[in-house]
């Protein structure tokens, strides 16, 4: 069952243009996105919350399209970035208790939970945090507000590959609890490791969105690791 | 009070905004351009509006469960709380002056603007100019400050200049009446002023929710 779909969204910058973007989500499934720096992964994930406006296009979240649905939507999802600190000097437990006000289905039990198991410390700042522990913040907040739908914008980037594997674990624990997971990367390896259904974007055009096993069909040669079957195909549309 | 305004004032201001309410005890100031502690009042908002930006706050309220022209709400309420907190204590300044100190040396023989219904409009005229330059200015780009307060701080100034020299026009001495002289006039100015503040007050929030919905963020 698809809980969000993307269909035919455009978006004309300057120098760049999301060209005709679609795909679905399935419920309580990982999904990563890939594609090179560059490709339009972050203008779809923000035309996905709305913070940029597609010149064409419609996006729907649990039936309902986002234009006309956006409040509600937004108590149902929940984003994460890995590039972005929100309020770095102000302290984890004051962003949380202002925060919480705008969730009538925020849970105080799930909170103090997922705290633990992320190891977070809400006396902290943002600031003080190192990369991945922002994101296990956003996620938190996200996750605390019982998220259905976590849209990651390259939340691995700048990671160890110890915190990264952390994290992806932590995916595949969500998953388990029936979570939907987005996230952009440009790193195959974590498509690899735990991702369901695959999401291939390059200049601004889907190349293929399938199950992982159905890209490696259609798309791999004999032999060929995920990572060389995205080298070879970014290769391919340069020339 | 609403969720939104609770963020203006616990994530997005600064301590400091709430501080430069205090230049409103610039209205007791003799020999002064009392008027600039409006100015001085809106630099502290100008300066909450900067620490928010740095702190990604407009994305990260754009992504909350709420409407878009409620970001702008939020915004435009935290604003008019500084103002008409420091806007307060100006009239209850105001009034001593008028009472207390209506015969002080220190206040008659002053070339400035004396403290007065006249000066309280004026004050409300330069807060309501605030908020149609830098505050709507800002939300067409919702990060571009610079330049719009940089407008505000002339067009504020030369406000000020105006305000504070325009008794010394013949016919206009009426406009710098102590204690309750001229109370007539001093309340239709003073009504003016509120009635200027409002208006564009209003219209600046609309037109800033027409623009923050058409911008990407």
């Amino acid at each position: 069952m698809n809980i969000v779909e993307v269909k035919s969204i455009c978006k004309s910058y300057p120098a760049f243009r999301l060209d005709d973007v679609s795909f679905s989500l399935e419920k309580g499934k990982i999904t990563g996105f890939i594609g090179r720096n560059g490709a339009g992964k972050t203008t779809t994930i923000k035309s996905m919350l709305n913070l940029v406006h597609a010149d064409g296009g419609e996006i729907t979240y649990f039936g309902l399209p986002l234009h006309g649905h956006e409040m509600e939507i937004k108590q149902r999802i929940g984003y994460s970035t890995g590039t972005i600190s929100w309020y770095p000097r102000k302290v984890i437990r004051e962003i949380v208790d202002v925060t919480k006000a705008f969730y009538p289905t925020w849970d105080d039990e799930a909170y103090r939970r997922y705290m633990s198991l992320f190891g977070i410390d809400e006396n902290k700042k943002p600031i003080e945090l190192s990369e991945g522990m922002k994101v296990k913040f956003n996620l938190l907040l996200a996750l605390s507000h019982r998220a259905e739908v976590l849209i990651l914008d390259e939340p691995t980037s700048g990671l160890d590959p110890f915190s990264r594997d952390e994290l992806l674990e932590m995916f595949r624990t969500l998953k388990e609890h029936g979570v939907t997971i987005l996230f952009s990367t440009h790193i195959t390896s974590d498509i690899e490791r735990c991702a369901d259904n695959i999401v291939y974007i390059s200049n601004g055009k889907i190349r293929a969105a399938s199950s992982k096993a159905d890209f490696m069909q259609n798309n791999g040669r004999p032999g060929e690791t995920l990572e060389e079957v995205f080298l070879r195909l970014e290769r391919e549309v340069i020339a | 009070m609403n969720a939104l305004l609770k963020k203006e004032m616990r994530l997005s201001a600064l301590l400091l905004t709430y501080l430069f309410i205090g230049f409103s005890l610039m209205t007791f100031c003799p020999g002064y351009p009392i008027l600039c502690g409006v100015f001085f009042i809106t630099l502290g908002i100008f300066q909450s509006f900067q620490s928010a930006r740095e702190a990604n706050d407009i994305v990260y309220s754009a992504l909350l469960p709420v409407a878009k022209s409620d970001v702008v709400k939020g915004k435009y309420q935290f604003v008019l709380l500084i103002e008409l907190c420091g806007f307060a204590l100006m009239v209850i300044f105001t009034l001593i002056r008028m009472t207390v100190f209506a015969s002080s040396a220190a206040y008659l023989h002053n070339a400035l603007m004396n403290a007065n219904p006249f000066f309280l409009g004026m004050t409300l005229l330069i807060f309501g100019l605030f908020n149609v330059i830098f505050v709507g200015g800002y939300f067409r780009t919702a990060y571009n400050l610079g330049k719009n307060f940089v407008i505000y701080i002339v067009v504020a100034f030369v406000i000020i200049g105006i305000a504070e020299a325009l008794h010394h026009f013949p016919g206009l001495d009426a406009l710098n009446a102590f204690g309750f002289e001229h109370i007539g006039l001093q309340a239709a100015l003073f009504a003016a002023g509120a009635a200027a503040f409002a208006i564009m007050t209003y219209m600046s929030y609309k037109k800033a929710c027409e623009d923050f919905e058409k911008i990407d963020l």
